[in-house]
């Protein structure tokens, strides 16, 4: 799995240009498309606590500040706070009668040895819950402002509402035929003749502005004099972890609540079909929907790479995997980056038809189309334009010439039980012995000729690239009643890093 | 590592590096009650308390001086304790400095710890290291893979944790591990080879 934390050796392009490492790549079965993860729309499944795993309803989320109720961290080291129990006699009591001991619980961080006893929280008698919640002290305040806010989205919703009303009153006034006025018609319905909503008139109430003094605080002598003792301070993350609270000594660090978990729907945003679609349940790692690239791109691997000399040719073998089920056969071609510009020139007029579209969907599609607002409201209101992003110029300064071989090779499927066959590799594939060099089920090592080119320093980065078209078999089935799979000739653009220049021999 | 290399070397070919005392001649003294596993290297004049516990694998190296070792210590695998000078005090030609090691101290598992003063109810939890500018007082943790290497003295009940080995002072001394120490009394005579006490209180 070096993949996934190894720097990005060899990325693939995005549809729309971006460049990524197959494992961070999605790839939509109904476009055959690659994307990424800035062409999907994020959508907020499930919240749930990563340490009850317990699922949190969205609405129940919003109203607790989207933290768990009974999960803790600590305030000193972020990590997850366990209850301990302290059989401590409860010697406090004089009467000898009660000497069963009692269990109390207390919080204790099995990092950084922090405990509730350290703040002088009082030990709980109840497992859960039951710790005292601390009053922000500017709660009040907060509570006004956002009542008032909420005041204003009301007031202006209205007004919207109004406005519209009156526009629509200019074609359809039925009142001026049948001779009864607006106000007389409520009067009669036995409305408030008045057509103005009552939070309409009465403004939203203001709140208290803050006043700016003339005279402050003097500056604490002790600051000047007094030895800091850097235990007692906090650290500006323990600070920042606590923002209402912003505690400037140890002894202010109270528990904090455990922030939620997300789990995450990804949807294509040309298609609208899922990419990705977690379980439900919180304490499951599986997928009901996982189309990633990785399970139906082939993968490339740097294998071995001679020493790289400016403007001399040296080998490099690949190995590439078939992770699907199905055959495919793959072919290196040259990568086109000027081609991509014309495709992109074709392109760009199509978009012209599109002035139409409202003003919202084009900011939708205008790149980088990172989703900004809540992506259930967007697929709410705009269901039937599909978004087209309209894809970037790749931007990689591809300085390594690659021999593009003139004959394919084939992959075989992915069979899992592979592993376990003694009886050798089976396939009888009539290989171009110059391309491929060795082979092993699913995978294939191929020797590829590079070239860096001739004007690159020592020690510069070289990099190389070519398209790769392999086969995919489509397994959507009921699709225009073809019943069988149908197989797609699929081009992505491959880059790869091969490691610094060498100087000559 | 290097100390493996000297046990084979003829003693002539051993290079000094201010070394007062004979590397080829341990003396080790277990008072009874410790408990002090065969496959543990110890190497130099080394004294184990009652009660503490030597784990297989463990090595304790007294390089530089004895290593006093108190009571009821919990020494895990592959645990080492090198008594080790710095650099620039290893050529005074004063008396040889003693390692003392104070009583319930807890070396977690693969923790390298070189200081040349420990206190008393110490943790040095596991793959954390000390290193030999740094003397460690009463009630001090040291986290799971800290490094330690400025010169500096821990004072008590200092809790360093972290990947930035940031310090607080705690509340209480860690809890002796007495529960744990009772159960490998018992359980490790059944499954190892213990070294014979050779001293009598």
């Amino acid at each position: 799995m070096s993949y996934i934390i190894t720097p990005d050796i060899v990325r693939y392009a995005c549809t729309c240009g971006l460049l990524k490492p197959i494992s961070n790549l999605y790839f939509c079965r109904y476009c055959t498309q690659l994307r990424c993860s800035f062409c999907v729309c994020h959508e907020v499944d499930t919240n749930f606590c990563g340490k009850c795993s317990e699922n949190i309803p969205s609405s129940e989320a919003r109203v607790k500040k989207n933290r768990c109720g009974n999960c803790y961290i600590c305030p000193c080291c972020e990590q997850e706070l366990s209850t301990r129990i302290a059989s401590t006699k409860t010697l406090s009591d004089t009467e000898d009668t009660k000497t069963t001991p009692k269990k109390m619980y207390y919080l204790s961080c099995q990092f950084c040895r922090w405990s509730s006893r350290d703040v002088g929280i009082p030990d709980q008698s109840t497992v859960t819950g039951g710790w005292p919640e601390r009053e922000n002290v500017h709660a009040n305040q907060l509570q006004e402002l956002v009542d008032m806010y909420k005041a204003i989205v009301l007031a202006q919703k209205q007004q919207q509402e109004k406005d519209k009303k009156k526009q629509r009153g200019k074609y359809l006034s039925y009142t001026d035929r049948t001779g009864v006025t607006a106000a007389a018609l409520r009067k009669r319905i036995g409305l408030p003749a008045e057509l103005t909503h009552p939070l309409l008139r009465s403004k939203p109430k203001e709140p208290e502005p803050a006043v700016a003094k003339t005279e402050v605080e003097k500056l604490p002598i002790e600051l000047f004099t007094e030895p800091i003792n850097l235990m007692d301070i906090t650290t500006v993350d323990q600070r920042l972890l606590q923002p209402e609270a912003q505690p400037t000594t140890v002894d202010k660090l109270f528990p904090v609540h455990k922030q939620l978990s997300i789990k995450r729907t990804l949807r294509c945003k040309s298609c609208e079909h899922n990419v990705s679609k977690p379980e439900y349940n919180p304490s499951s790692v599986k997928f009901k929907i996982q189309l990633f690239a990785y399970y139906h791109i082939p993968e490339v691997r740097i294998v071995t790479v001679e020493p790289l000399r400016a403007g001399q040719s040296c080998e490099l073998i690949l190995k590439f995997t078939n992770p699907s089920q199905h055959q495919t056969t793959i072919t290196i071609l040259e990568l086109n980056l000027e081609q991509q510009e014309v495709e992109e020139a074709e392109v760009a007029p199509s978009f012209d038809n599109m002035e139409n579209l409202s003003l919202q969907e084009k900011q939708q599609m205008s790149l980088p189309s990172m989703l900004s607002q809540p992506s259930s409201l967007m697929s709410m209101s705009t269901r039937s334009p599909t978004i087209t992003v309209k894809p970037r110029k790749i931007s990689e300064n591809v300085n390594c010439d690659v021999d593009v071989p003139s004959s394919t090779f084939i992959l075989p499927p992915r069979d899992d039980a592979a592993e376990y066959d003694d009886s050798g590799d089976t396939h009888n594939i009539q290989d171009d012995t110059k391309l491929v060099k060795w082979r092993k089920s699913n995978k294939a090592y191929v020797k590829l000729n590079v070239t860096p080119k001739e004007d690159l320093g020592l020690n510069s980065d070289v990099v190389c690239g070519f398209t790769m078209q392999h086969v995919y078999t489509n397994t959507i089935t009921g699709q225009m009643d073809k019943k069988e799979p149908q197989k797609y000739d699929h081009k992505v653009k491959v880059f790869l890093h091969l490691g610094k220049l060498v100087g000559s021999e | 590592m290097g100390l493996i290399l000297l046990d084979s070397l003829p003693l002539h070919r051993i290079p000094c590096y201010g070394l007062k005392i004979n590397m080829s001649r341990n003396s080790i003294k277990i008072l009874p009650g410790a408990l002090v596993c065969e496959e543990s290297k110890l190497r130099g004049d080394i004294t184990i308390g009652s009660g503490t516990i030597v784990h297989p694998r463990a090595s304790i190296i007294a390089e530089a001086g004895p290593i006093i070792i108190g009571e009821y210590c919990l020494i895990e695998e592959q645990v080492r304790i090198v008594h080790r000078l710095p650099f620039d005090q290893r050529n005074k030609e004063n008396s040889t400095p003693v390692l003392l090691i104070g009583s319930h101290n807890v070396f977690e598992v693969d923790c390298n710890v070189e200081s040349p003063k420990i206190g008393s109810n110490n943790v040095f939890e596991a793959k954390c290291f000390v290193g030999n500018r740094v003397t460690v007082s009463d009630g001090c943790i040291i986290g799971a893979g800290c490094r330690l290497t400025e010169e500096q003295t821990l004072k008590d009940k200092m809790i360093i944790y972290g990947s930035r080995c940031q310090m607080r002072e705690g509340l209480d001394k860690p809890q002796p591990q007495t529960l744990q120490i009772e159960t490998l009394t018992k359980m490790l005579p059944n499954y190892h080879h213990i070294k014979k006490s050779n001293k009598k209180n």
